[in-house]
């Protein structure tokens, strides 16, 4: 018994067998350990969970207190506007111009910012799609070095506009009383409010003289037209009628008047349907992003086009035979059975500017009955029409002093016309309406800082009777006015706000009613109208004889220049998109520069290799400018690129400045037109000069036989689907269990190379959406452009001869190549040109190119060489089929890029964004506004890669699963795919028995890049299908 | 022991045990000499040089460097197998000639193994700088964590090579550390400063040379050497997965571990040869250093290269046999691409140079040997470069095929760990013994 006098209660006293027991232990209720160690019950936390909170407090502490995290301000609305939820996009239709041409767009706004520009679907007419250069004219809106307001000359800071207005007027008075004219400038415009405001300019200032101009000059199609019919248009084309398409140079697909529209009508027709498509012959010298499509396409100097074109004439039964003429012959004839064959559905264009070219083009179509079905001259064009006359009757005046002012209204003479400067010079007071400083507004008294097209109110009529309604997206970044206010305020209107409305929209709703008429609001919510009339047959009263005689009685030429423009930039107005410089081009892949371009029996003639800087010297001057060897070119043609050498503001300090050089002092106008085939050109290799180092993206040109591209002739594909699939390919065994997709998603893409045309818009769609920096020459020269999406181009050359060859044996050993058979393997080509006895000629073949595109991006594979090697897990696999990136997680060894076989993987090697060193738009406050606030801005020293636009279906998977619903098939695409103008790339769902992906997926044509090495893809392809016949394909194993 | 007249003897000059302590100590114990300055100053330039071009990397980006789109790795890896290889000859001589009674080692061993450590540093510069956020390497360990469950994937074989190497590091560094207390206590013994006294004191954790420290010493040893030994065959064989587990042609390749552990311990011994030559000269140590133990390297030097070049040879027939025009063409490409250069100057280096080692002549003329041995440096530099640049340049898709160049900061950071490299050697060869005094002194009367 112990000897305790106090007890803890009447239990320990009693000795109680229920306190002896409890005693024993240690706690007397026990502890609730089972509570703690079950994981039923989360609100507690156990020991892990307890040092995970405990180290990430101590880690969130430290961080916090060693860190000075930096202030940046979110302000939040004081009165939210309407509709604006932050977070979600709202999408505008509206419209936008990029090369002179207006087209439909929806705008996505993200809290009150455009942020990038979609396709309108209700614009099919205008192509459903968008290029490189229209998306990229986003940036322009948020570029720094946009003027900020009203300036005097060379005056730095803005004036204020009521005072800018007053001077403006005297000077316009003053002009007026001393009995000289007022020039105005534009740009033949298709704009319905900008000519009615000329019209009431014009009514208020009656000495006005309003001349039309435009960089790049169709005045052969119209004079033609004129002559052959009597009205002075471009026709609208439309090539998805066509079954059988005949080019004369006429890169219908990349530069040519409206490719946009152009591509989506030509792909239409590319995909065989019932065994059919259309067929597409290509007579050009430069190597076009067209021909490269064409099924069978002839080099052919451009100084010829017009014998090839009688050729195909007389062919059709229009002409008799004329002697010496140099042409293709068989194939002109073959085109011509083809043409007649497809009568009434089939189309002719040609691209030179000379008017005797362009009415035989139109004899030609006369006679194959194609007015009114391919060819539409009552809706017609009405874009670019500007005739250079007009603008050379304007300088020739001006010369001799009798304009008083000049108003330049949006466009840019000074840069792309040699004669304007000197015009410009001796006239005193010249207005400018330029949102940047460019090269016109540089020379000019006043600038009427005008907006860009988002910030604007327009109704544009680029054909005849379809009208894009644009409606502002934004408030004016800084102090513009549109150009067209500023017209009427010298006009005398009174162009203040109305009821907080701005005069640009009362002036554009009152030109809508007076001009088109019904309802405003629906059409700007619609963002298009049609009101078209039914198509009128021509008629054609033209002799031909005299024409033909005329053309025949040319004078041929050894070599010739060929001005003509790149896919990315064109004719270069918006030389300060950094966008459209870096997307490469889809022929030579060149990026920033322009070149001299040179066939390859040209430069092994010279000797002169890529880089090598020559001095070109034509009547008009002469540049010095790099080399560039293009296959497929033809012997004695060479290229340069319009649209660059831009004299941008000082303020410029990136690639852009100092881009490339300027040959708009070369186009030939001596004749009264503008031609763009330089005859009596001269080159000299610069002594002494460095070789240019090109920013070039794929230097290897041939496919080296490989399984990477699939194609086959239409005649075996009608045969059997399956032609060109046979392969005997041993089937991979896979270590890894296949995932199961069975639930859910299964995301999937499949790009059909049939329709695919390789004009890189989707490269440039892709960049904006995921904001994918752009790097700049230097880098791209490193290999380091970091586009998500790339379009590879491979070129096989067909052997003029029969030959035995001798390889070595490591590269396959001794061959026999056959009369037209493609060699697709450089040892191949090497022995080839060594086998030649001529050594004038050995290079020759290299004119009778093949082209394939192959868009290439991550191919989100099952079996993802990239997951596997992560130490990290910073790739993984998602249970959509994505293959994932976790930019946060990713330490960057590299080991993913290294080990894809696609070569899809992009590594941030420097720090792309707030850099000096990459002063694109990622490193300003403006430039950013671009951003899209879904993607994360990479940072340093990360690997990213294509998503598959996972932001798009996180969105529209909430927004489904907010709205309780299934997500619909085919809701939503993703960037690329969204803006393909020729639809080749389709996107979807392939657990979605009915989306149009899990019907691609069984098509016969699909197969996967090198699949043999197991990657299982999730991106697949579809077969090119050519259009002509059978050729020895050995090439294939 | 008896031994024949006809063995050569493992020491020559007739050295007593004090002349052995005398001669190893004297470097330590007396001021350094002029060639030691010359020496340490040059590579401490060398060593910034490797501090400027590492510190430009960190702050500018891997952008510094010219990898691209397609070699995503160039020279960095490069040197990073090239110095771990280097890294193995220490251990095999000490673990697996140990194991295997080769007493010539044991003038040799110390010296080598601080070489190993050394190199295996340079090594680990690389695989820690390549990565676009240095500052995240800790996320290559699998350490719990505060960011949820993330996890290290043991699929990759980079998680390996962390595995690996720290491994082979601590067990080299711990193996190499034991077999100098007893000679850091006899520097204690025979110190004659405070600090000396003090500092090899403090290392020499107490030894007192009683036959039980020897006892408990000579089982720990092998015990390290026994487990060291796998480490030698292991450790190239995950930094061979690098690439034997990728899908590279070129790279994909079964016959890499064996490969690559032969042309380990080649460009190894390699790297023994030229610095025990130097040291042999500058220390004037020709009597440990004899050229009977040049000729047993240079012997493992004709054997180890001649595997690897069977291993060249294997593997392009191999490619040519496998049917698969990758494989095919990756091996053409290597002979005769833009990179020809580069595999011929390996196959030289290599194949054809070591074969020079069946002359007794070569294998007993030290400034022949050295001349070879770096011409095996070079060689075993240029495998590297080969494997990792030729596969990537030219893989799949001939849209991506690009060429590379160094920039002047990768060939920065190249030189640089060769300062460093030095650096540690030199002082080393100052503070510590360059021989094992105790090791040596069992076998002075020893022959072959």
């Amino acid at each position: 018994m112990s000897s305790n006098n106090y007890w803890k209660g009447v239990e320990e006293l009693e000795q109680t067998q229920e306190f002896v027991s409890s005693n024993a232990n240690e706690f007397s209720e026990g502890l609730p350990l089972e509570k703690i160690f079950s994981n039923d019950d989360a609100t507690r936390a156990n020991r892990r969970d307890f040092l995970k909170y405990f180290g990430f407090g101590l880690g969130a502490v430290t961080l916090a207190a060693c860190n000075k995290t930096p202030l940046k301000k979110a302000i939040p609305y004081i009165e939210k506007p309407d509709n604006v939820t932050p977070g979600v996009p709202l999408f505008y239709a509206s419209g936008s111009v990029s090369n002179s041409e207006g087209f439909p767009v929806l705008v996505k706004v993200r809290e009150g910012r455009p942020i990038k520009f979609e396709p309108n679907k209700e614009a099919a007419y205008f192509g459903g799609g968008l290029d490189g250069l229209g998306h990229s004219a986003i940036l322009s809106l948020y570029d720094t070095n946009r003027l900020k307001g009203a300036m005097k000359a060379r005056e730095h800071s803005p004036t204020e506009w009521k005072k800018f207005d007053k001077e403006v007027v005297i000077a316009l008075k003053k002009t007026t009383a001393s009995g000289k004219s007022i020039a105005l400038i534009t740009n033949g415009s298709t704009s319905l409010v900008t000519n009615q405001a000329i019209a009431d300019f014009t009514a208020k200032y009656s000495n006005t003289e309003v001349v039309s101009y435009e960089p790049i000059s169709y005045s052969g199609i119209t004079r033609a037209n004129n002559t052959s019919f009597g009205s002075a248009i471009i026709p609208a084309y439309n090539f998805e009628n066509a079954d059988v398409i005949v080019s004369f140079g006429a890169d219908f697909l990349g530069t040519w008047i409206s490719p946009i529209k152009f591509h989506s009508d030509y792909g239409s027709n590319r995909v065989p349907k019932d065994g059919k498509m259309s067929k597409h012959y290509q007579f050009e010298s430069l190597m076009s992003l067209t021909g490269a499509n064409a099924d069978i396409r002839v080099p052919i100097k451009m100084s010829n086009v017009g014998q090839h074109l009688i050729a195909l004439y007389r062919e059709l039964g229009g002409a008799t035979a004329h002697n010496g003429m140099e042409t293709a012959g068989n194939t002109i004839k073959q085109a011509a059975e083809d043409l007649k064959a497809a009568k009434g559905k089939c189309l002719v264009v040609c691209g030179s500017n000379n008017e005797q070219d362009q009415i035989l083009v139109n004899a030609i179509n006369i006679l194959l009955n194609n007015y009114g079905s391919t060819i539409d001259t009552t809706n017609y064009y009405k874009g670019q029409s500007a005739d250079e006359s007009s603008f050379e009757s304007f300088t020739k005046k001006a010369k001799s002093g009798a304009y008083g002012a000049v108003i330049t209204l949006d466009v840019n003479p000074t840069y792309s016309n040699d004669a304007a400067k000197a015009a410009f010079a001796k006239i005193p007071v010249r207005i400018s309406t330029a949102i940047t400083m460019d090269e016109t507004s540089r020379n000019a008294t006043h600038v009427a800082t005008g907006l860009h097209p988002l910030e604007s109110w327009n109704i544009q009529e680029p054909y005849k009777g379809r009208f894009i309604l644009s409606q502002p997206t934004i408030s004016p970044v800084f102090d513009g006015r549109a150009a067209t206010t500023s017209l009427l305020a010298w006009a005398g209107a009174d162009v203040s706000d109305k009821k907080e409305l701005s005069h640009a929209y009362n002036y554009t709703k009152s030109v809508f009613i007076n001009t088109i008429g019904g309802n405003f609001n629906a059409a700007i919510e619609k963002g298009v109208i049609e009101n078209t009339s039914s198509v009128n047959v021509p008629s054609f009263n033209v002799t031909t004889e005299g024409i033909i005689e005329t053309i025949s009685s040319r004078k041929k030429t050894e070599t010739e220049l060929i001005l003509y423009q790149k896919v990315g930039v064109r004719d270069g107005t918006y030389g300060n998109t950094p966008w459209a410089h870096e997307m490469p081009d889809p022929v030579s892949k060149v990026t920033w520069d322009n070149y001299l371009s040179v066939s390859m029996p040209d430069a092994k003639k010279n000797d002169w290799k890529n880089g090598d800087v020559l001095k070109v010297t034509t009547s008009t001057g002469s540049i010095e400018i790099p080399v560039l060897i293009q296959p497929g070119q033809s012997k004695g043609t060479y290229g340069i690129a319009l649209g660059y050498g831009r004299v941008l503001p000082e303020e410029v300090k990136n690639d852009l400045k100092d881009l490339g050089k300027n040959v708009y002092p070369m186009v030939d106008m001596k004749s009264g037109n503008a031609n763009y085939t330089i005859a009596g050109v001269t080159f000299e290799k610069v002594a002494g000069a460095r070789l240019y180092e090109f920013g070039i993206t794929q230097t290897h040109y041939s496919i080296e036989g490989r399984d990477i591209i699939r194609e086959a002739s239409l005649d075996a594909f009608r045969k059997d689907p399956k032609a060109g699939q046979h392969f005997h390919k041993p089937k991979p065994i896979s270590l890894w269990h296949d995932h199961d997709y069975s639930k859910g998603h299964h995301w999937a893409m499949a790009i059909d190379l049939n329709s695919c045309t390789g004009c890189s818009a989707c490269i440039v769609s892709c960049s904006i959406e995921n904001n994918v920096p752009i790097v700049g020459r230097d880098e791209v020269r490193r290999r380091r452009e970091m586009h998500w999406l790339r379009i590879d181009r491979y070129y096989s050359f067909e052997a003029p001869e029969a030959k035995e060859l001798s390889v070595s044996i490591v590269y396959g050993g001794n061959q026999t190549v056959a009369k037209g058979e493609y060699m697709s393997q450089e040892k191949v080509m090497e022995a080839y040109s060594d086998n030649s006895e001529n050594e004038d000629t050995a290079y020759d073949y290299y004119q009778n190119v093949k082209v394939a595109h192959q868009p290439m991006m991550c191919q989100h594979c099952d079996n993802a060489p990239c997951e596997t090697v992560c130490p990290v897990l910073a790739t993984t696999h998602s249970t959509e089929g994505l293959n994932q990136m976790t930019y946060n997680r990713c330490i960057g060894t590299k080991y993913c890029g290294n080990n894809c076989p696609y070569k899809v993987r992009r590594f941030n090697w420097f720090r792309y964004n707030e850099n000096e060193k990459f002063d694109y738009h990622f490193s300003n406050d403006l430039g950013k506004m671009v951003i899209n606030p879904d993607v994360t801005v990479r940072s340093r020293g990360v690997m990213e890669k294509c998503s598959f636009c996972v932001q798009r279906i996180q969105s529209a998977k909430l927004t489904a699963k907010r709205d309780n619903r299934k997500l619909g098939t085919d809701e939503f695409t993703v960037a690329c795919a969204q803006t393909c103008p020729s639809n080749a790339i389709v996107f979807g769902d392939l657990n979605d028995k009915t989306s149009e992906i899990s019907k691609l997926y069984k098509n016969e044509r699909s197969y996967h890049v090198i699949e043999e090495i197991g990657t299982k893809p999730s991106v697949q392809y579809l077969t090119k299908i050519r259009n002509k016949q059978e050729s020895i394909n050995k090439n294939i194993h | 022991m008896y031994s024949a007249d006809i063995r050569q003897p493992l020491v020559t000059g007739g050295k007593t045990y004090a002349n052995v302590t005398e001669d190893i100590c004297r470097p330590i114990e007396n001021k350094p000499t002029k060639s030691w300055w010359t020496g340490f100053i040059i590579a401490i330039i060398l060593l910034l040089v490797l501090v400027v071009s590492l510190s430009w990397t960190v702050w500018e980006g891997i952008g510094t460097w010219n990898v691209n789109k397609s070699v995503m790795w160039g020279w960095d890896i490069t040197n990073f197998v090239f110095w771990v290889g280097i890294g193995h000859a220490g251990t095999l001589i000490s673990a697996i000639l140990l194991l295997f009674r080769q007493k010539w080692r044991m003038s040799i061993n110390r010296s080598a193994e601080a070489m190993t450590i050394f190199a295996v540093f340079c090594a680990a510069i690389f695989p820690l700088f390549h990565m676009g956020r240095i500052w995240m390497m800790y996320w290559t360990l699998p350490l719990p964590n505060a960011f949820g469950s993330l996890w290290v994937n043991f699929h990759s074989p980079l998680l390996w090579d962390v595995f690996a190497i720290s491994t082979y590091l601590s067990v080299s560094l711990v193996f190499w550390y034991i077999g100098l207390i007893p000679d850091i206590a006899t520097i204690r013994d025979r110190a004659t400063t405070k600090a000396r006294k003090f500092w090899y004191g403090l290392f020499a954790m107490g030894w007192n040379g009683s036959a039980k420290s020897w006892g408990r010493y000579e089982i720990v040893a092998l015990i390290l050497a026994g487990i060291s030994t796998p480490l030698v065959l292991s450790v190239h064989t995950i930094v061979s997965m690098d690439f034997a587990t990728s899908v590279i042609p070129g790279w994909h390749t079964t016959i890499f571990p064996p490969y690559f552990v032969a042309g380990a311990i080649f460009s190894g011994f390699g790297m023994v040869l030229t610095l025990l030559l130097i040291v042999r000269q500058v220390m004037n140590y020709k009597d440990y250093i004899t050229t009977e133990h040049l000729e047993a390297m240079t012997k493992v030097i004709l054997l180890t290269g001649s595997i690897v070049g069977l291993a060249y040879i294997t593997e392009f027939v191999i490619a040519a046999y496998s049917g698969y025009e990758y494989e095919q063409y990756a091996f053409a490409n290597r002979m005769f691409g833009p990179y020809a250069w580069a595999y011929w100057t390996m196959m030289f280096c290599n194949l054809v140079a070591p074969q020079v080692f069946w002359s007794k002549w070569a294998r007993t003329t030290p400034w022949f040997i050295f001349i070879i041995s770096i011409i095996v440096n070079i060689g075993m530099w240029f495998e590297r470069f080969v494997i990792i640049v030729t596969s990537l340049h030219r893989d799949f898709l001939p849209s991506s095929w690009v060429m590379y160049h160094a920039s002047w900061v990768e060939v920065g950071i190249f030189l640089g760990t060769f300062g460093l490299f030095f650096t540690c050697f030199f002082l080393f060869a100052k503070f510590m013994p360059v021989i094992n005094m105790a090791e040596i002194k069992t076998i002075i009367k020893d022959k072959e």
